[in-house]
């Protein structure tokens, strides 16, 4: 059974003069273990789709299941702990919690999850030596680099365990060398630990990396394509 | 929760200066508050205790006396009063007295004045009436004389061993008259009892209004070991007494105080009311900012699966250790203070002094320490703060977390 799956799945904008379908109409089946880049031009409604990949927001039009798991049919606190509990998350820029280390914020969502203690230590250490920032547990965000920032967003991600993690543009803020090396990380954590990934790009190095590339615009996935790497 | 009370804390010293002055405005509010209140209830309880001092918690007289005080309402002490008064628990002292007016003259010179028939030994334990003596000498039981105020002297133009004549209305229509050696001057705060008020021994004054019975009184001041026992008291005295007598308490006698009290009240809460306002406004627009300079934050960790609910808990967290650091500093500053002043009164000048002057109340003010201000002034702060809470509550119960991080 395929981990995501929608069903004519639209997202229709009210908010300005002429409605907006930023998303038109999406079928889409995603497996586990899966390492797929969204890419398309700006405003193609890639940050749309994968916000409702994840819960953030539901569609006008459709459905997705996670699973078993119809979003449409969850609370607005339901759809908060099924994103806890299964949905990793990788932001664009804030995505660390400014007031905690990066040990500590590596923990909190495992912390929300009431994973306990010992096994909450036992995955940072392991997670954050991962992603190479193991000599920094103690440092703030503000500490850190963009790109070191990054990765221990991805460590916080993978920590709590997620069915798929949902990456929106990570690298958009990151220069050449970071970037390659976070997707190296990404890539690296994919097949350590058969996590999927799905992340919205406009870089071609990004897409370079990815298994399965989707092409949308204006709201439509235009192509689906496999590649073996 | 730990984690949750550690990321309030630590929000709070990311912007330290904020803080600090925030808590700096509830510390300020608090003593200003602190300062205020337990200056003027302080005073409040002075005047209560001078006045209750004067004329005793309660007072016994014959029905009515109290409304019209007339010297026909005058009553003579029996043995079941004085049972009553020995059979009733809580009553630590009882002042009989005879007042009646009356008119004094000297030579030529006249005055209305109100003869106050006293038991001295008694008297002079409740009120200190003989330190208050600055010519002559106090009275004595067996002695036939009377002390008057230094104003009415004045007035009449008389010294210590003058023979003051006087002639008033006595009990049961027959007039009273009598000639007393002055063996006394005295000097009151209040310039009314300094100028019309006449001390004589109760005998004296009994003898002076009726002489053909002894015993006949006006009323009996009750002195209580505890205030608080006053209503029991009075119904079991009622009681016991029957309904040719009333029971006065000083809240009736002291009203003219009492309503002082009151509008100068007014003010004092007035002052309060506007000084909250800005402590209030001061820890609102903190939290204000604070959560809006946080709304992507706030998204993220909703995003990531954190309910909302426990960002409010966060929000409180932080609300809740503002004012306590406030409230325990400016509690840790004023407490000495108030302390101080307790025990050391400020003397008082002006216009204030002649307030105290006219109820007789020395012109000192010492501080209130009453448990009860501390307890008040610290919820209201507790209270204000929680109220400002409510705009991240609902701010963040509403607040969407795509629009926050899209930008
Ligand atoms: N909240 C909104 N209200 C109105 N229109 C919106 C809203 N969010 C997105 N849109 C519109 O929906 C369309 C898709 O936007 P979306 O952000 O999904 O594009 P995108 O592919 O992520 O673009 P980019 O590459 O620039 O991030 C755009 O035309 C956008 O203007
Ligand atoms: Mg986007």
């Amino acid at each position: 059974m395929s981990i995501i799956e929608t069903k004519g799945v639209y997202k229709t904008y009210n908010t300005t003069k002429v409605p907006v379908n930023a998303v038109n109409g999406v079928d889409l089946k995603i497996e586990e273990g899966e390492f797929t880049a969204i890419v398309g031009p700006s405003g193609s409604g890639k940050t749309t789709l994968l916000n409702m990949l994840s819960g953030l927001d539901l569609p006008t039009r459709g459905d997705i299941f996670i699973e078993n798991t119809n979003l449409k049919g969850l609370s607005s606190s339901q759809l908060i702990d099924f994103r806890l509990n299964n949905i990793g998350f990788v932001f664009q820029a804030y995505n660390l919690i400014p007031v905690l280390t990066v040990k500590e914020n590596t923990e909190f969502i495992m912390f929300l999850q009431k994973v306990p203690k010992r096994e909450r230590q036992k995955r940072v250490k392991e997670l954050l030596g991962a992603v190479g920032i193991g000599d920094k547990m103690d440092y703030k965000p503000s500490q850190l680099s963009g790109g070191q920032q990054q990765r221990v967003a991805v460590a916080r991600a993978l920590a709590s365990r997620p069915k798929y993690i949902i990456a929106d543009e990570p690298t958009a803020n990151l220069d050449s060398v970071s970037t390659s090396e976070l997707l190296e990380l990404m890539a690296q954590m994919n097949k350590k630990y058969n996590t999927t990934f799905i992340f919205a790009t406009h870089d071609q190095r990004v897409m370079d990396k990815a298994r399965r590339i989707l092409t949308i615009e204006d709201g439509k996935i235009l192509k689906d394509e496999q590649f073996d790497r | 929760m730990k984690t949750l009370i550690k990321i309030a804390w630590r929000n709070l010293w990311r912007n330290r200066r904020r803080t600090l002055l925030t808590v700096a405005s509830v510390v300020l509010a608090l003593v200003l508050a602190l300062f205020m209140r337990s200056m003027q209830l302080g005073s409040y309880e002075q005047m209560i205790k001078a006045g209750v001092n004067q004329v005793g918690y309660l007072q016994i007289h014959s029905k009515g006396y109290w409304e019209e005080q007339s010297i026909d309402r005058a009553f003579f002490d029996k043995d079941s009063i004085d049972a009553a008064l020995k059979s009733t628990s809580g009553i630590s002292k009882t002042l009989p007295f005879l007042q009646t007016f009356s008119l004094a003259s000297y030579g030529n010179l006249t005055k209305g004045v109100l003869v106050d028939g006293i038991k001295p030994d008694k008297e002079d334990s409740q009120t200190n009436l003989s330190g208050k003596i600055v010519k002559g000498d106090y009275l004595t039981k067996s002695e036939h004389s009377v002390i008057i105020g230094d104003k009415l002297a004045q007035y009449l133009k008389m010294d210590v061993g003058d023979s003051l004549v006087l002639i008033g209305q006595g009990f049961r229509g027959i007039t009273a008259y009598g000639i007393y050696p002055i063996s006394g001057i005295f000097h009151l705060p209040s310039l009314q009892m300094n100028s019309q008020l006449v001390y004589m021994n109760l005998k004296d004054a009994q003898a002076f209004v009726y002489p053909y019975q002894e015993g006949l009184l006006t009323g009996i001041s009750v002195f209580l070991n505890d205030p608080d026992h006053l209503p029991q008291v009075k119904k079991s005295l009622l009681t016991k007494l029957g309904k040719h007598y009333e029971a006065t308490s000083w809240k009736v006698m002291l009203s003219d105080i009492l309503q002082a009290i009151e509008v100068d009240n007014v003010s004092g809460e007035l002052m309060l009311f506007i000084l909250y306002i800005v402590v209030a406004f001061s820890i609102f627009s903190t939290i204000l900012m604070m959560t809006m300079e946080r709304s992507k934050q706030y998204s993220v960790m909703i995003s990531v699966g954190m309910q909302r609910w426990q960002l409010v808990l966060v929000s409180m967290i932080e609300t809740v250790i503002i004012s306590l650091l406030g409230v325990l500093i400016g509690l840790l500053i004023i407490s000495p203070v108030l302390y101080y002043f307790h025990e050391n009164p400020i003397p008082l000048a002006g216009s204030m002094a002649d307030l105290y002057l006219q109820f007789n109340i020395k012109p000192v003010l010492p501080f209130s320490v009453k448990p009860h201000i501390f307890a008040s002034q610290t919820t209201i702060i507790f209270i204000l703060s929680l109220v400002s809470v409510l705009y991240p509550v609902v701010f963040i119960s509403r607040f969407n977390i795509l629009n926050a991080s899209r930008h």
